[in-house]
């Protein structure tokens, strides 16, 4: 115990430094800009108006789709867009009303207030070991992981130096990235399968097991920190 | 002498009994408005406090004098009481359940699978029983198994009697006990339905297993209605005869489900009285009217205002009438004229008081000859129900030759396998017997009567490996579909997104690429694009090889539902058919088959009178030619709430007909598309011991909305996915439509073996 | 009529040589770009050369139709050139050009064909009506297992009837392409394991679960007859093509033309016969189907010179100006720009020549220049290009999406070819000669993520040149 407490004290004072500053910091600006771009081609009209405020999908499922943002329609097909997070409209590109507008051109944005359990994934991200992207590549969970993801929940799949855990589809080639580092359970998985992914963005969040408790301590003083 | 305390008690007794009938006249008429009932309770309530304010005399002249209004408003209701009321009464904590029948019709009981809370399911109610009558002075007694709903008073654990599918699942096991112990089964339905959870062994496959094991379960059994509400009243119900209260309800829907449906009116949004109460009329839910449908055979006379729980003179003639139906049963079986003489007695007694004498005692056990009278009366009773309640629009002429080439089909057909069938398995016995002794003296006697039934009954061409590649057209790329049927929705040139996309990253598709050359599939994820029913039956099936029959019968309105006429036209002439069940006989890969097909674009594939009587017959058809058959469900919303109970017992009816044809070695295959729910998936479908999904199928009992409603709980987007009635045991298998010959043609080879017939 | 308008649906160098191609044919063009390839020299080309309508338009990927019809009706295209690779042998492609409400012309063959000739059981059928040899095996999809090892079981006797020492056979997904799907069988024992896999890789993959069955040869040669065709029935070849020389997944590396020179390797049977057969057998199933625009008809020559037909392809080819360099029309001395004459019988032209009216002259070397390791099982590199500079000769010309002038980050989802060079000689010593010349002064320059050098194939081209051509 004594032991512990030696080699935690300095380690836990650091921590609460940043800590602080982190939170000093998202507390003066709790917000996160969502740019909607259109995801291909086609006729754009917008459902929404400067400021509006937005629901992104709700119910248990979260199988009831968000507030309507605005329709694309190419080739025959009206697509309608709904928001994904909860937030308020803002920089929307009215002038593109009505007009046939490129892919990826980006219309407005939302702007999300991150509510506690965010900050925290954020905060986490200084905390927990990170596996960052070699490449700029799409990446998958490794089906292995995968499956065990789906029945378990996050936190519980442990992985170790070694271990296969993600393939990088790197032009048209798929490569097995496996795991290098401290072994711990899989705390976070911070990428959307099959999306492109940028050179050094993380990938992976690992929690070894003696820094367990830590986290938890962290998680735990952000949520009463939070509140105030 | 009367003490204060006497004089006490005695009043507010009679307050008391005054406020329930004032209280049970409110809950039938549903408001307190009525003739001011409820100034009356005010009045009551006013001597309640006063008691001891008032003198004894004046009390009970004012007591006297409510109690005359109340007899008098007692009496103007019982005089014309609407089918809204009856459902009121049928509803109220005051009338008896099946706890009150086990203590008074029945001596002693014990009751099995649980006790009160302490219960595999509390909403059924499983006790063996005895019951007894008098003959000539003495006392003799019946064992029975009675099994039934308790609705209880308002308990939680009793679920209002809404049956929860492990409860029908103990039903089924009592009922077999009941089979081997050889004792007639009561059944008591006090229920607003079933408990809608796909929980295994999940609703609807529970009562259709019930309804596929009673089709033929070895006992007598009689059922009472209290409470008939529609697939949850089935689970339990078929029997010889059914009875049925004079103030019971025997719906397809409850009114106010109907109401909803009727009144299109949104989730949430309360459904106006007067909706409700102009469905239960229009539902034709009452006694007397399910009397003259022939969805019941006999009306148990209760009070004016419906038998309570104290209604011991109701108990008494429901023994009496429980005791002489199972009679009625038992001696149809033995002897017909016995039964008849016996039936005509009860008629004249029909009306009186109940006799404390029966004249003479019949024994309940039964003899394997009479076991299968039981069970021929049963399917011929089943098969009689809705006759007269659709149409069959053809010309004399027609009429008489169908009849010659019906006679004659069944004729050839019952030659070649009913008749030389049995006798050749004899002879292939006899030869296997003698053959197995394996003495070479023997051979000599065996070998020319082998070679003379080889003659007289070649054995079918084994099929060899060449035969084998033969199997389903494969499809290929340069295969010519795009000359062959394709569907109308391809001509657009549009696309559209898969509902999928964001899941798989599918692209849109394009719609002549996606309904000509992907069928309807999006070939990324495999997501099923619902397609229409014609498709089907061109491209699952061999061409031309496509024969409908029975297309002549067609749906009516035998409840004389308003507006549904004028529906039924409607969808009579876009759809150009008669119902929404098409029955047709068709090739699979050279393999001949009888299919009956329910179909969404006429009432949303609901099942009436019409739909039920051509699955009957293609049961019938499938039999006689001895071929398999394939119910394949294009869509069904369920039992046509428009045909009422009629609609109702087309469950066991179907049930009865397919059990009857797998008995008699039948293969049947049922194949799920779109959305399959409700009653046609809790009997004849869901009965099939081979049951298959395709990819984007929904199958239940009860839609989500529907679950939400009576559960009060949320069921997840996928609860009723192909993937989950897979999971849940509901399914054997799921296909993709771009291999659904293939599938069918495997599947039949396998299940069917070589001559299809399994056996 | 009004003007044509070509979009280009594809990107790299074949929508460079594409541009060139319409503007020599004073055609207008439109072409396509994502994201990634926002910097790409076709991009930036279009950009530049915008009058009066947008040139350019950015779209979600090459891989969605919607977008290339969305944006051809917007931008008021024509036709359609797909290029190699996407959707230039996508029969549903190019029906749907055919078939919408507003057609478009497709820029290669009729769709018909495309599919007709997309199905290699298809194509074998033909050609074995047509008395063109074909690799032995079955010739329509096998479903069955019991006739797929009665097959296979044939295909080892007869391959043990020829004394081939290590007889194998080879299981294809039908519907499958580009060597994906496919697995060896050495032995017959193995082979209803194998069977196995495959069938359920094609059924995962494609949706149909037919199987071919093929001898499996080994010690060839890889050739190609260069065919055009117009809608009025005319076809001319433009000679053969060796393309023997391919990475470990069998992408082509260099590629050679004419197909063999008996000048300068020693064969063991008449190598100019068996050019003069498989021109000859090409040409008459390219008739037999009404073939309407540019094809190639590939083929496998053993060892001792039986030709077999492969596949055919519906489509240009990267390498199609290897057959052009030697093709000389009416003795000219500009060789043909096959490309061109694509676009032109698409839109219903006569060719305005016979084959009487094509020569030959030399030797050409096509070399694909890729940012590959090729001691690593040819591996991709990615980073960014700071250098690229090669001779300017007149016996040479390259194509590249890659800009000289500034450094170009290769993206990361395409293909990582990105120079063509193509080399003319007198002869092929001559061709050989100049083509290692180019080489050892072609200098590419660049970073990787890391920081560390490019890595590129040029070494390795320089030391396959010499094998070109010979067995």
């Amino acid at each position: 115990m004594a032991q512990t407490s030696i080699t935690d004290e300095p380690l836990e004072k650091l921590m609460d430094i940043n800590l602080n500053d982190l939170l000093r910091r998202y507390r003066s600006h709790p917000f996160k800009d969502y740019p909607i771009e259109t995801p291909h081609t086609g006729m754009v009209s917008f459902k929404v108006k400067e400021g509006q405020v937005v629901k992104g999908p709700g119910g248990e499922w979260l199988h009831r789709p968000g507030t309507l943002l605005y329709i694309i329609e190419r080739e025959g097909n009206t697509k309608r867009v709904t928001a994904l997070w909860n937030g308020k409209v803002s920089g929307i590109r009215l002038d593109l009303e009505g007009r046939f507008v490129e892919a990826g051109e980006l219309l407005l944005f939302i702007r999300h207030q991150l509510d506690k359990e965010e900050i925290i994934d954020r905060i986490l991200t200084q905390v927990l070991y990170i596996l960052p992207a070699p490449q700029r590549a799409r990446y998958f969970l490794a089906p292995e992981i995968s499956i065990k993801m789906e029945k378990r929940p996050e936190g519980s799949v442990s992985v170790e130096s070694g271990d296969e855990v993600l393939i990088m589809s790197l032009m048209k080639r798929d490569t097995v990235i496996s795991y290098k580092g401290v072994p711990g359970a899989l705390y976070k998985v911070y990428f959307k399968s099959g999306a492109a992914v940028e050179q050094g963005s993380p990938l992976l969040g690992i929690c070894p097991p003696d820094k367990l408790q830590y986290v938890q301590k962290v998680i735990q003083r952000i949520r009463t920190e939070w509140e105030k | 002498m009367r003490t204060d305390q006497v004089y006490m008690a005695d009043s507010v007794k009679l307050l008391n009994q005054l406020a329930d009938r004032i209280s049970y006249l409110i809950d039938i008429k549903g408001n307190s408005e009525w003739a001011n009932v409820g100034g009356l309770l005010g009045r009551i309530q006013g001597l309640h406090h006063s008691l001891f304010e008032i003198k004894e005399a004046d009390l009970f002249e004012e007591i006297d004098r409510i109690e005359d209004r109340v007899s008098f408003l007692e009496d103007r209701v019982a005089e014309k009481l609407s089918p809204a009321e009856i459902v009121n009464i049928v509803r109220n904590p005051q009338r008896f359940t099946l706890m009150d029948i086990l203590e008074n019709v029945y001596d002693s009981y014990t009751e099995l699978g649980g006790e009160g809370d302490c219960n595999i399911d509390p909403a059924i109610v499983v006790a063996r029983a005895t019951i007894s009558r008098r003959v000539k002075n003495k006392l003799y007694s019946h064992q029975v198994m009675v099994i039934g709903h308790e609705k209880g008073r308002g308990e939680e654990y009793r679920n209002g009697g809404c049956a929860r599918p492990w409860g029908n699942d103990k039903a089924l096991r009592y009922m077999r006990v009941a089979e081997t112990e050889g004792i007639p089964i009561h059944f008591y339905i006090f229920t607003p339905g079933a408990y809608p959870i796909e929980d295994y062994p999940g609703a609807a496959q529970q009562i259709a297993r019930n309804l596929y094991v009673m089709a033929k379960l070895r006992v007598p059994m009689v059922s009472f209605i209290s409470e008939g509400g529609s697939g949850g009243a089935e689970a339990i119900g078929v029997s010889g005869l059914r009875l049925m209260g004079s103030r019971a309800y025997y719906s397809v829907i409850s009114p106010e489900g109907a109401a909803a449906i009727e009144g299109k009116i949104r989730e949430g949004e309360r459904v106006p009285r007067e909706l409700v109460e102009h469905c239960a009329a229009q539902l034709k839910i009452t006694a007397e009217d399910s009397l003259k449908l022939g969805t019941v055979d006999r009306i148990i006379e209760e009070p004016p205002l419906g038998a309570r729980r104290d209604d011991y003179a109701f108990f008494r003639r429901l023994r009496y009438e429980m005791l002489r139906a199972t009679d009625e049963i038992v001696l149809k079986t033995k002897n017909f004229r016995a039964f008849r003489a016996y039936a005509l007695k009860r008629r004249i007694e029909e009306g009186k008081e109940v006799p404390e004498d029966f004249e003479l005692l019949i024994g309940w056990d039964l003899t394997d000859l009479e076991i299968e009278r039981l069970l021929e009366f049963r399917f011929k009773k089943y098969m009689e129900l809705g006759k007269g309640y659709f149409l069959e629009n053809r010309t004399f002429l027609t009429k008489g030759i169908r009849k010659t080439k019906n006679f004659a089909s069944k004729t050839y057909y019952d030659l070649r396998y009913g008749l030389l069938r049995p006798h050749r398995r004899n002879v292939q016995k006899v030869i296997e017997e003698v053959s197995s002794e394996g003495s070479v003296f023997l051979r000599k006697v065996t070998e020319p009567v082998r070679a003379a039934y080889d003659f007289v009954f070649p054995q079918p061409e084994r099929p060899s490996k060449v035969v084998r590649s033969e199997g389903p057209e494969r499809r290929s790329i340069f295969a010519e579909e795009w000359e062959s049927y394709v569907s109308p929705l391809a001509n657009e040139d549009c696309t559209v997104t898969c509902p999928n996309a964001s899941k798989y990253g599918c692209l849109d598709l394009w719609v002549p690429d996606l309904y000509g050359e992907f069928c309807g599939v999006c070939p990324n994820c495999g997501h099923h694009f619902p397609l229409e029913y014609q498709w089907y039956l061109e491209n699952l099936f061999d061409k031309n090889s496509v024969h409908e029959f029975n297309d002549h019968i067609a749906s009516c309105n035998p409840l004389c539902f308003q507006g549904y006429n004028a529906r039924l036209k409607k969808d009579i002439k876009r759809t150009d058919r008669n119902s929404s069940m098409i029955t047709f006989d068709a090739r699979v890969c050279g393999i001949r088959l009888v299919v009956a097909m329910l179909f969404s674009n006429f009432r949303g594939g609901t099942v009436g009178v019409a739909e039920g009587e051509k699955f009957v017959r293609a049961c019938d058809v499938a039999g006689t030619t001895r071929r398999p058959l394939l119910a394949y469900i294009h869509s069904t919303g369920g039992i046509r709430i428009h045909e009422g109970t009629l609609g109702v017992v087309q469950m066991p009816k179907c049930t009865l007909a397919v059990r009857e044809y797998n008995d008699n070695g039948g293969l049947y295959i049922v194949v799920y598309d779109n959305n399959s729910y409700a009653g046609p998936v809790a009997s004849f479908l869901g009965c099939s011991l081979y049951q298959f999904g395709m990819r984007s199928s929904r199958i239940g009992f009860a839609g989500p909305r529907v679950i939400r409603e009576t559960t009060g709980r949320d069921v997840p987007p996928d609860y009723h996915s192909a993937k989950n009635a897979l999971r849940r045991g509901h399914i054997q298998g799921i296909w993709d439509r771009r291999e659904f010959k293939k599938n069918l043609h495997d599947a039949l080879m396998t299940l069917g073996g070589p001559n299809l017939y399994y056996r | 009529m009004s003007k044509e308008r070509v979009l280009i649906a594809n990107r790299g160098e074949i929508a460079l040589r594409i541009i060139q191609a319409c503007k020599d044919l004073g055609l207008d063009y439109v072409v396509l770009y994502t994201k990634e390839d926002e910097f790409s020299l076709h991009v930036r080309i279009a950009q530049q050369e915008e009058n009066g309508f947008k040139r350019a338009y950015r779209i979600a990927g090459y891989n969605d139709p919607n977008e290339i019809f969305s944006v051809a009706d917007e931008a008021e295209c024509t036709a359609i050139h797909p290029g190699y690779g996407f959707f230039s042998e996508n029969f549903g492609f190019a029906r749907r050009a055919a078939m919408r409400t507003r057609p478009l012309t497709f820029i290669g063959p009729r769709w018909e064909v495309i599919r007709d000739l997309g199905s290699k059981i298809n194509t074998k059928r033909l050609a074995k009506n047509l008395n063109v040899p074909v690799i032995p095996g079955s010739d329509e999809s096998i479903y069955n297992e019991l006739e797929a090892e009665e097959v296979a079981e044939e295909l080892f006797f007869l391959q043990k009837e020829q004394g081939i020492q290590h007889p194998s056979i080879l299981v294809k997904a039908s519907a499958g392409g580009g060597g994906m799907g496919i697995e060896e069988v050495s032995h017959l024992d193995a082979f209803r394991r194998i069977y196995r896999r495959i069938q359920n890789y094609a059924k995962r993959q494609f949706g149909d679960e037919g199987v071919l069955i093929e001898q499996c040869l080994r010690d060839y040669q890889h050739l190609e007859v260069q065919l055009l065709c117009s809608s009025h029935g005319e076809v001319v070849h433009f000679g053969t093509r060796n393309c023997t020389i391919q990475s470990a997944g069998r992408q082509k590396r260099v590629e050679v033309a004419p197909g063999f020179d008996p000048a300068v390797c020693e064969y063991t049977f008449d190598a100019r016969a068996v050019l003069d057969r498989i021109v000859e057998y090409s040409v008459r199933l390219a008739k037999h189907v009404g073939y309407d625009n540019i094809g190639t008809w590939e083929w496998i020559v053993s060892r001792d010179g039986s030709p077999y037909l492969m596949e055919v392809n519906t489509r240009i080819q990267v390498e199609n100006e290897t057959s052009a360099c030697i093709s000389r029309l009416n003795g000219s001395n500009e060789p043909p720009s096959l490309i061109r004459d694509q676009i032109r019988v698409a839109f219903g032209d006569k060719l305005g020549f016979t084959q009487k009216n094509i020569s030959f002259e030399g030797t050409s070397i096509e070399l694909r220049i890729v940012a590959e390791d090729t001691k690593r099982g040819f591996a991709p590199w990615c980073g960014t290009i700071t250098r690229f500079d090669y001779p300017d000769e007149p016996w040479a010309r390259l194509y590249s999406h890659v800009p000289r002038d500034t450094p170009y980050k290769i993206p990361t989802e395409y293909d990582p070819n990105f120079a063509l060079a193509i080399i003319w000689g007198q002869d092929t010593k001559q061709a050989k000669e100049r083509a290692k010349q180019f080489q050892n002064r072609t200098i590419i320059e660049g970073k990787g993520a890391n920081d560390e050098s490019i890595i590129t194939n040029l070494e390795y081209l320089y030391n396959r040149i010499d094998d070109v051509l010979q067995f």
